[in-house]
């Protein structure tokens, strides 16, 4: 029986480290990773639907309601930044890094000027349950079956529906999905809102387990953008097995040898995955099986 | 003597003739007057800003002509500061010493840049993939470098002393017997000054010979190059080799500067800022790339001590409109723009 | 012709302009009559949280004291520079301060990476400078003077009191850095001396901000006391993701609460049986203590927390003031001197501190603060007058030969 606790305890923290890469990772992949627009702000957009999360529900609102605020906030803001911002740079990607760069700068220090250095958080719902002589929390063992779902649902979005077949159409190729009579323009705006949203949901989701300061959006930049970069061309079959390899290397190193031989195994594990595999995971799928 | 001249002036830089050759004379000799009529503040806060431009020209070069974006610059640059703190404090300042600190704190980052060149140009490394691994190299370096706080962490009778950073190293010296010359203050100032002279005139001859015009061949189209039977890997990591090392001299004159080097100089922040100056600045020239790096630290700086806790808000709007409304770069769009200008007059003339 | 002519003039009409510019920059106020006193804190960025307290706390200082005519008559002059929690700007700026500003005293720097950027040019230029931040201790350097909390005053007063209540079994899981790294020693050190048992130490790196695994390794040890120094706002998730698991056990720390006020931004009960040792914090009521709230909220009504770096910076403030008072003059050299002459105390919000001689660190009362589980604070013990012992145990005196060193355990004085 105490083998079974230490099996599930061993898949907890795999799942929690996975949770982490993905929900990360979640709405970079759509802006960065089908886009590829360089978003240096994804972390504020996390930060953005945080805090809107944490206001809504001390202002009385149901935790659910105010995660679903939260998301929808970090969406506006999204729909707003493409309109202005963003539509300007799809000729050129790589002057998004300095347009995002700055916005986060803005973003973080306006909150900071607006809202102080920190306002209280909210509490971690659904309690903690016990297996064996360890206790887990709740809601933090829910996270990975949410990130699966989440990604479940885009897979459905971008395969499935009408939205999802011209989205993808656009971005691979998009005078020719013009030419089929796609409004272009109402696409990269509805996709680029879509993942702004995705990154508000997931600083949503981790508002509660959190402290709530401007800069919180730095905890989550580098991971999300490992995980899509290595998750390769093909976000969406890469996205679920490159958090994966990621988390279970980085799970095991920190159960081992500790936090720090897991951050920087976690980064080494980056370069030498990439390495290998120099057109990441989807690339290597989809050469395996016979398509480029 | 005449090819030299063709290279200097060639195609792939802003600013050829006599003109603005005079221009540039007179600018530097400007510059190198300065400590004669300003205040040591001044002298040493233009060091300061100085010490930079060696990483931008770098990252002008590996990015701006070569088409390789390297978020890791940082790397080579805490990997020079280090290495001269720990050489320098272990040979003392006598004899000369601190010169062969200063030439192995250079020497390093060009062979790390050369093992990494390879190991990821020869490994079909490319695009945004080459960003990644180099940003996560640097971060390896600052989490690693972060916790060397022990007194295990020594190397010799230099002490790495983790997160708050290695101090007490020499500056540079040269022996003379009763007295010696030491670089900080004016002497620094004119060090470095040179220093930017020679890498500025340096790279210019590179990028206008035939290596640049390979090299930004290879920017606009690899497998097209390579067809044409050029060792592409080979030219990708030379100009990596390159950004390294200025990078790393970026990196040592940063230490001589400051007499500090701490691991948040490798860190995510600092990573950014080289890639924003040269985006900002017009990454395809080598002059545009040093005035924006100036301009820009300069600007910052100004904002920081004028702007309170607006600056960091104010710089971030200057930037966006300068790349929302100078896609090139706002020093290659403004000399664009005097051109077009002086062009239009002609014609109406 | 004409217009590359004009395109090369423009272009390096560009940079002279910039480069005469940055070297030209007008200097700051030129009265020759206030004294200049040099702030140089993080208004922005992460440490944000816990030095914007300690930037009021100056202001408030500097306003009482030119109310009352200024010292030596003379008004005081604050010349504040925002570092932006960077170090870079730490080092542009303490240069700015010294070199064009000129100033008398500088204060200020929160982590102890800033403070050692800045701490060579202090010496270079023999600056006189105020370190107000609790840290590792061992900073033994003539220019510098510390009103923040060591170790040995925050330790040797914390860990024997929880293991004396709550049992011999220790877990320290620390920030990776120096101070974190110091302070895991400390506690080691200490834990032996009263007897009890280290059952695990574990040292995170500052970015790290999940700590299921770290939760797990402390319940499989089963302490009796869990020590925590983590610093900055990633590791401060740790609270939170804690109580969610149930961890339970009681909680010791000299770093959280009375400097980022974490009581107040968690939600109870994440720091639940949390004991912190400070050398101040808001709930302090003493009649000191309230009279200074009364005055700091009358000036700054929307302040979050008063937390001890504050006072410190305001004590560094007055403590300076006698320094002068008793130099006669600004000059820095005869103000130093004065200062680690022996008697230089002021009576601040924290009670009575004063400047010890060979360390050139202060005397603190040490408050035991208590978070219950509905975040409320008792303050169950307090220790008067915890001297800054250590450095002058082990051979740092300031008041006999110059030094400019930081010291720690495992790196000692040559004697």
């Amino acid at each position: 029986m105490d083998y079974l606790f230490q099996a599930y305890a061993v898949f907890y923290q795999f799942a929690d480290a996975f949770a982490f890469l993905t929900l990360s990772g979640l709405g970079l992949a759509i802006i960065f990773g089908m886009m590829g627009v360089i978003n240096l702000a994804h972390g504020e957009f996390i930060m953005c639907g945080a805090y809107v999360t944490v206001l809504s529900a001390r202002a009385g609102l149901a935790l659910p309601l105010a995660m679903l605020a939260g998301t929808a906030a970090a969406g506006l803001v999204g729909y707003l930044l493409e309109r202005h911002i963003v539509r300007r740079l799809y000729q050129r990607l790589f002057d998004s890094i300095v347009a995002t760069w700055s916005i986060s700068i803005v973003a973080t220090q306006g909150m900071l000027i607006v809202a102080g250095p920190s306002i209280e958080g909210i509490k971690t719902p659904m309690g903690s349950f016990e297996v064996g002589s360890l206790s887990f929390s709740v809601y933090r063992a829910i996270l990975p079956f949410i990130a699966l779902a989440l990604l479940g649902a885009l897979y459905w979005l971008f395969v499935r529906t009408r939205f999802g077949v011209h989205s993808r159409a656009t971005i691979q190729d998009a005078s020719m999905a013009k030419a089929l009579g796609v409004d272009t323009r109402s696409i990269y705006s509805k996709t680029f809102v879509l993942g702004a949203a995705l990154a508000g949901l997931t600083g949503a989701l981790y508002a509660p387990t959190m402290t709530a300061v401007p800069t919180m959006g730095t905890a989550f930049i580098v991971q999300s953008f490992v995980t899509v970069v290595v998750s390769g061309a093909d976000v969406m079959l890469g996205l679920a097995p490159s958090a994966a390899i990621l988390g279970l290397i980085q799970a095991a190193l920190t159960g081992l040898s500790g936090q720090l031989i897991g951050q920087i195994g976690l980064l080494v594990t980056v370069i030498i995955v990439i390495r290998t595999l120099p057109t990441g995971l989807s690339g290597f799928f989809l050469r395996r099986n016979g398509e480029k | 003597m005449r090819r030299f001249l063709n290279l200097l002036n060639g195609p792939r830089t802003l600013g050829r003739g006599l003109q603005f050759w005079v221009g540039f004379c007179v600018v530097f000799v400007i510059a190198a007057s300065m400590p004669t009529f300003t205040d040591s503040f001044a002298v040493t806060n233009l060091t300061f800003f100085l010490v930079w431009t060696f990483m931008a020209l770098g990252l002008s070069v590996m990015w701006g002509y070569g088409g390789i974006l390297s978020f890791g610059q940082t790397a080579f640059f805490g990997l020079a500061g280090y290495t001269y703190g720990v050489v320098s404090i272990n040979l003392g300042d006598a004899h000369g010493l601190t010169w062969v600190a200063l030439l192995v704190a250079l020497l390093l980052p060009v062979l790390l840049a050369l093992v990494l060149g390879y190991f990821m140009f020869y490994g079909g490394i490319r695009d945004v993939f080459v960003g990644i691994v180099t940003l996560s190299v640097t971060l390896v370096f600052e989490t690693f470098m972060a916790q060397t706080a022990g007194p295990e962490w020594t190397i010799g009778d230099a002490r790495l002393n983790g997160f708050n950073g290695m101090s007490g190293m020499p500056p540079l010296t040269i022996n003379g017997g009763e007295s010696n010359l030491i670089f900080d203050g004016p002497p620094l100032y004119w060090f470095v000054l040179a220093l930017v002279l020679v890498c500025y005139l340096g790279l210019r001859l590179l990028v206008n010979s035939r290596f640049g015009r390979v090299l930004v061949a290879i920017r606009g189209n690899p497998d097209r190059v390579e067809m044409l039977g050029y060792n592409v890997r080979m030219y990708q990591l030379s100009a990596f080799a390159i950004g390294g090392g200025m990078a790393g001299l970026s990196g040592v004159l940063y230490t001589l500067w400051g007499a500090y080097i701490t691991p948040s100089s490798m860190g995510l922040n600092a990573a950014a800022l080289p890639i924003i100056w040269v985006a900002a600045g017009g990454r395809k020239d080598l002059t545009a790339v040093l005035v924006a790096t100036v301009a820009l630290t300069w600007v910052s700086q100004q904002l920081a001590i004028y702007g309170n806790q607006y600056a960091l808000i104010l710089m971030g709007f200057l930037l966006l409109c300068v790349v929302l409304g100078a896609p090139e770069g706002f020093v290659v769009s403004l000399v664009m723009f005097f051109k077009r200008k002086l062009a239009l007059r002609k014609q109406l003339a | 012709m004409k217009g590359s002519l004009f395109t090369g003039m423009s272009a390096f009409c560009l940079i002279s302009i910039l480069v005469a510019a940055a070297a030209l920059m007008p200097a700051g106020a030129r009265a020759a009559d206030p004294i200049k006193l040099g702030l140089l804190e993080d208004q922005s960025g992460n440490f944000a949280i816990a030095v914007i307290p300690k930037i009021h706390a100056v202001e408030l200082a500097v306003e009482e004291i030119n109310a009352k005519g200024g010292v030596l008559g003379r008004p005081i002059k604050i010349i504040h520079y925002d570092t932006q929690s960077d170090n870079t700007r730490f080092q542009e700026f303490a240069r700015r301060l010294i070199q064009q500003d000129k100033v008398d005293v500088i204060l200020g720097a929160f982590s102890s990476a800033s403070r050692e950027a800045i701490r060579p040019i202090m010496d270079r230029y023999n600056q006189l400078y105020f370190y107000n931040n609790q840290y590792e201790g061992g900073v033994c350097d003539s220019n510098n003077f510390v009103t923040g909390a060591v170790p040995e005053q925050q330790f040797s007063t914390l860990i024997p009191w929880m293991m004396e209540k709550y049992g011999k079994r220790v877990y320290t899981i620390a920030a990776d850095y120096n101070f974190g790294q110091i302070s895991a020693e400390w506690v080691r050190i200490i834990v032996k001396e009263n007897g009890g048992t280290m059952v695990g130490e574990e040292f995170i790196p500052l970015s790290v901000s999940q700590f299921s695994q770290t939760i797990q390794n402390i319940q499989k040890a089963k302490p009796d006391v869990l020590v925590t120094l983590l610093v900055g706002a990633n590791q401060a998730s740790f609270y939170e993701q804690q109580a969610a698991a149930n961890l339970g056990f009681p909680m010791a720390s000299s770093v959280n609460v009375g400097q980022a006020y974490e009581h107040r931004r968690f939600k109870a009960p994440a720091l639940k049986d949390m004991y912190v040792t400070a050398n101040y914090v808001e709930e302090v009521d003493s009649p000191a203590s309230n009279d200074f709230k009364k005055r700091f909220h009358a000036k700054f009504p929307n302040e979050p927390y008063i937390n001890q770096e504050a006072a410190n910076s305001y004590d560094a403030v007055y403590l300076y003031k006698a320094g002068v008072e008793k130099a006669g003059s600004t000059d820095q050299k005869k103000v130093g001197a004065a200062l680690r002459s022996g008697d230089i105390c002021t009576t601040g919000p924290s009670g009575k501190v004063c400047i010890d001689p060979k360390s050139q660190h202060t005397s603190h009362t040490i408050y035991l603060v208590h978070v219950k589980a509905d975040h409320s604070v008792e303050i169950p013990k307090v220790w008067d007058n915890i001297q800054p012992y250590w450095l002058g145990q082990v051979g740092c005196d300031l008041s006999k030969k110059a030094d400019h060193n930081q010291y720690t355990p495992s790196h000692l004085p040559k004697k």
